[in-house]
């Protein structure tokens, strides 16, 4: 995930996933201004576990509240695969109870933003969390 | 039995008790004489009677309303079609948007670019620095950003304007979700009548509880922020949060 000189390397492949077109979109548009080119998507856990079982992911942006699989059992099942394991799991969600944010944290979450966000917020928890990698 | 001086025969007991006599029927008599003296019965009887047509009216209302047979037919789900239409709406104001910006991003970089090209020719130009050779070239540069900037940033504006007009949504919306809040305000009191008919307090049920996590976990954005405890107030209080945690 990261060269040799320890900067991120922004051909990493990231999986957005997000039920709504509209966030997955935006989400892509800053993270391709933050210079990551490598990005593809999935509308739930369910659509996006199979994705990261065969596809080589090195980091996951995803959204709790979602149909299908919900952002947390996806987080739980990366976690609960030796394979996945290792995966940095961002959560971006409107879902704001304190409980939850425990919850996230506890099945192993690396970073946790709530909607609505700001370019800045993603940039810096990014930075936080490849920094902590590293 | 003591003798009740406040007994009221009417004929139709009176003709009915003989009746009962003649035919031999003394049990029957009997029970029509204990009837006849025991007005508490018979008061008892008459508020029977009473409730017994409230509920038959107020059953008979409730069919007749049928206003919440529309609300339940047709108003509901055109509230779902209403409500389909706001995201429909939304995310196309959305899309439209993002297609402009997405569209502007590259102009403005390939601008920028172009700058970043003249810069240092121009800041040697500033210090006096520049020989004949170089400043043609410069000339040649600003030529073509000058003309590139006059042209790109038409192709700016009108995406621009497109933004602008994407934003119609909100007035469109608007109006259907009013609508909406109209409906469930309209449901909302059938609700309370019907528990009032059934003399259900609607006060008294009330509940200040917030959802419980597990029961109702996941609950999309926050629209009542200020009256929870059990929420985060925003980015800051999710980072304190997790840094008390040991993040």
């Amino acid at each position: 995930m990261f060269s040799p000189e320890g900067v991120l390397d922004k051909n990493m492949k990231v999986l957005v996933v997000d039920d709504f077109s509209t966030m997955r979109r935006i989400i892509k548009n800053l993270l391709r201004d933050l210079g990551f080119t490598n990005i593809s998507e999935a509308d739930d856990g369910n659509t996006a576990l199979p994705m990261l079982k065969d596809g080589n992911f090195d980091f996951v942006v995803t959204d709790w509240n979602m149909p299908g699989m919900q952002g947390i059992d996806l987080l739980k099942a990366i976690r609960a695969d030796s394979n996945l394991s290792h995966i940095p799991v961002l959560m971006v969600t409107a879902e704001a109870k304190k409980e939850q944010i425990i919850m996230a944290a506890q099945a192993g979450v690396n970073g946790y933003i709530v909607k609505p966000f700001t370019a800045a917020t993603l940039n810096t928890k990014l930075d936080k969390i490849f920094e902590r990698l590293g | 039995m003591s003798t009740n001086t406040n007994v009221h025969i009417s004929l139709a007991q009176a003709k009915l008790l003989v009746e009962y006599i003649e035919s031999d029927q003394q049990t029957k008599a009997n029970e029509l004489i204990a009837e006849i003296q025991s007005p508490i019965n018979s008061e008892l009887f008459e508020e029977i009677g009473k409730l017994t047509r409230q509920l038959h009216d107020s059953l008979n209302n409730f069919q007749i309303d049928e206003r919440l047979n529309d609300l339940a037919t047709a108003d509901i789900p055109d509230a779902k079609e209403r409500l389909n239409f706001v995201i429909s709406h939304t995310e196309e104001a959305a899309n439209k948007t993002m297609d402009a910006v997405e569209a502007i991003f590259p102009v403005v970089d390939g601008i920028q670019k172009q700058i970043s090209t003249v810069n240092p020719m121009w800041q040697k130009l500033m210090h006096n620095d520049l020989d004949v050779v170089e400043f043609k070239a410069l000339c040649q540069d600003i030529d073509v950003l000058l003309k590139t900037t006059e042209k790109e940033s038409s192709k700016i504006h009108r995406l621009m304007t497109d933004v602008l007009m994407a934003q119609d949504f909100q007035d469109l919306t608007g109006q259907v979700i009013r609508k909406v809040i109209d409906l469930v305000r309209e449901v909302e009191e059938s609700l309370i009548y019907m528990l009032t008919a059934f003399g259900m307090s609607s006060e008294k049920n009330k509940s200040d509880q917030p959802p419980k996590v597990g029961e109702n976990l996941v609950e999309g954005p926050i629209i009542n922020s200020e009256n929870r405890q059990d929420i985060v107030s925003g980015q800051d209080d999710v980072d304190d949060l997790l840094s008390s945690l040991g993040f």
